[in-house]
């Protein structure tokens, strides 16, 4: 099996090395690529099961933009095929159509109908729980961004408490086929025990271990309790 | 400079309300200044400055540079205004400037200048009154995402800020910071290679991997800790600058050598932490660049001691307590204690108390900076236990079975002053790592650890 980890020297903005690091942890048969901006990206000439990307600055999103652009047909195969894509934190605007910024418009990757609208003036923080196929999905947002667009047919989980992916929207991320992106941070896989599993049976390895299951469980079980307590402030 | 009314008023209801906090025994540090700036917006242009303004801002060790250049400053006869005690964003800085002032708003003549830490956020607000002549950033990393997002937005923060006759003392072996106002004036400080520089980035992360001009994949020839070291761009060349003051640091006989223009000078070194060392070269830099001369800095710091809540140290029976601060959402700051830790000889049994309580009870803390921390740091066979204490222990228990430390090793307790009851005491050191808001506990733990070694030897 092969992961493919884009941009791995800047996009890890929050805790997404670790994730890569458990990731390995628990499959510890997979060949890990990590692809830099002076790369080709392994999945334009092989065939990789999941492509990982993470946070970054607002600069960066333009360099990985203008790297990924040649890419884009590629990666709508991908997205086709079935492809794993989990793209965590705002790595999930380079997918769509634009940034706006005050006045100015980014075009993205436009793989996605949405456009994101970003305030430096106002850093959006917040926890979120959601629900996703049976499992309680836990996280955290921490933006400059919200994403606009209707992603009522194709989220990648529903809005519990907190907010989906712009102020108000009860549905967070995009979720085509496989590609699975979302503003929540990256430690994701390591918060969530149930979806890292889901993401396991995805790639065909039902019966990968996850490491530290009961560490895992335990930390995820105090952190489910306290933000279901509704006396608890999401921000 | 002809006041307005408005100043005036605010001036005088300022002052009341810091004389009022005062007579209640309050920590009249902020409110003060923030009512003024309420009732005057401008009340920053018209309130008196000294004639010297030293500000000091940066991600880590602005507090500990602060207290430091003060130190230096004062045994050297200077009568110098700071927000020492108080607080380091805009009302700080004007509540400091409130404390200083005569009735009529101007400065009281015994200031000979101010030194102010600055909150980085802070920059635009406060440098557009208070102008510093130098202003020393120690340095730029990845801090509390809440508020401070990334790098790159804080370098912007600070560099769109900082006023055009500035003088920048800055750090030459950290890219981000290091970059700030191209356009100043500057003077650089760095540290010759050490035994302990790594080759590549040991951290897990680092915040400048890709040349700021042309993004190729940066080389470092060494590292120190995360971005900080000696880069080059292989691609179109980028380099940072030759330092102005370059430093050799002897941490067996606690000496700093300093070499600039005109020689060579040895410090005494007030503290052998990596970080520490920046931050006394920063200072060093700074005074001299000031006006001070080698000898009376030197004779300054003969007496100069790193302040007691971020470091302390005791021994009892042959044991050592060390208490060391560990800023919580502060990834770097941690990783950086928990190396000195790793690295410091002997057998250790470690306590951590890092979760800040605020936000934690109300709410629930974003916990991403413990998957940016090294923790595995700690994980040398010379740690033997780690007591992990408060809220968030069972996400650092996972955090270091990621890092690989053994789990059999580790403890948790939900209550910080529980943590000594699992010591052993069986081992050379007993550090006790504690976030800003648990220095009291902190030092509570210390005390407590202290008494079981008394009493241990009394059996």
């Amino acid at each position: 099996m092969k992961i493919e980890i884009l941009f791995p020297a800047f996009a890890n903005l929050h805790g997404e090395k670790a994730a890569v690091q458990y990731l390995t942890q628990c499959l510890p048969e997979a060949e890990f690529i990590s692809t830099e901006l002076t790369d080709e990206p392994a999945f334009a000439t092989e065939k990789v099961d999941m492509i990982f990307i993470g946070s970054m600055t607002e600069s960066q999103q333009e360099l990985c933009i203008e790297k990924l652009l040649p890419y884009k047909k590629k990666i709508e195969e991908l997205i086709l095929e079935g492809t794993v894509f989990l793209s965590v934190g705002n790595s999930l605007e380079v997918f769509c159509s634009s940034i706006e910024d005050g006045d100015r418009s980014i075009p993205a990757l436009g793989i996605f109908d949405y456009t994101a609208k970003r305030d430096f003036n106002r850093r959006y923080n917040s926890l979120i729980l959601g629900e996703m196929e049976g499992m309680k999905i836990v996280g955290f947002k921490s933006q400059f961004s919200h994403l606009y667009g209707d992603n009522k047919n194709e989220y990648l989980y529903k809005v519990v408490r907190g907010d989906g992916i712009c102020p108000g929207s009860k549905y967070e991320g995009i979720r085509r086929n496989n590609f699975m992106g979302t503003y929540t941070l990256g430690p994701l896989l390591i918060l969530n025990p149930d979806f890292t599993k889901y993401i396991f049976s995805l790639l065909g390895c039902e019966n990968a271990e996850l490491k530290f299951e009961e560490s895992i469980r335990r930390a995820y079980m105090i952190r489910l309790k306290e933000f279901e307590d509704p006396d608890r402030k999401m921000d | 400079m002809k006041r307005s009314l408005r100043f005036h008023a605010a001036h005088l209801v300022a002052k009341s309300a810091m004389c009022v906090q005062k007579l209640l025994r309050m920590n009249a540090s902020y409110f003060p200044g923030k009512l003024a700036l309420k009732l005057c917006p401008d009340f920053g242009q018209q309130i008196g400055k000294p004639e010297k303004i030293i500000a000091v801002t940066g991600t880590n060790g602005k507090t500990t540079s602060c207290n430091l250049a003060l130190s230096i400053l004062e045994d050297n006869g200077y009568t110098v205004l700071s927000n020492r005690l108080g607080s380091n964003v805009n009302a700080g800085i004007a509540t400091a400037l409130i404390s200083g002032s005569t009735i009529t708003g101007s400065i009281k003549k015994k200031y000979d200048l101010a030194l102010f830490e600055v909150d980085e956020r802070s920059s635009k607000l406060i440098y557009s009154y208070a102008k510093p002549d130098f202003l020393l950033c120690t340095n730029l990393f990845r801090d509390s995402i809440k508020r401070n997002a990334h790098t790159e937005y804080i370098f912007n923060f600070i560099d769109s800020a900082v006023p055009e006759k500035t003088h920048m003392i800055l750090n030459a072996d950290d890219i981000i910071s290091g970059r700030l106002a191209e356009n100043n004036s500057r003077s650089y400080f760095s540290i010759l290679p050490m035994e302990t520089d790594h080759k590549k980035c040991e951290n897990i992360i680092n915040d400048m991997s890709i040349c700021p001009k042309c993004h190729a994949n940066l080389e470092f020839s060494n590292v120190r800790y995360h971005h900080i070291g000696t880069a080059k761009c292989p691609a179109c060349g980028f380099a940072m600058p030759k330092a102005d003051y370059i430093a050799e640091a002897d941490t067996w006989d606690m000496k700093l050598m300093v070499a600039e223009a005109d020689g060579k000078h040895t410090y005494k070194l007030v503290n052998d932490s990596i970080f520490n060392i920046y931050n006394q070269l920063g200072v060093v830099a700074l005074l001299r660049e000031f006006g001070l001369t080698q000898d009376q800095i030197s004779r300054s710091l003969m007496k100069a001691q790193i302040v007691g809540t971020r470091h302390t140290s005791d021994e009892v029976n042959g044991v050592k307590i060390v208490t060391n601060l560990a800023k919580s959402l502060n990834p770097v700051a941690c990783s950086c204690v928990f190396d000195y830790v790793g690295r410091e000889p002997g057998t250790k049994e470690v306590i951590l108390i890092l979760n800040g309580a605020a936000g934690t009870r109300e709410s629930s803390e974003n916990i991403t900076w413990i998957f940016d921390t090294d923790f595995q740091f700690l994980n040398t066979p010379d740690v033997k236990r780690i007591i992990i204490g408060g809220i968030r222990a069972e996400d650092e228990k996972l955090r270091l079975l990621i890092a690989g430390y053994p789990e059999e090793n580790i403890i948790c307790t939900e209550g910080e002053l529980d943590t000594p009851k699992y010591l052993q005491l069986d081992c050379d050191s007993v550090f006790i790592l504690h976030d800003l808001n648990f220095s009291g506990y902190g030092a509570e733990i210390k005390e407590t650890v202290i008494n079981m070694l008394k009493n241990k030897e009394a059996k």
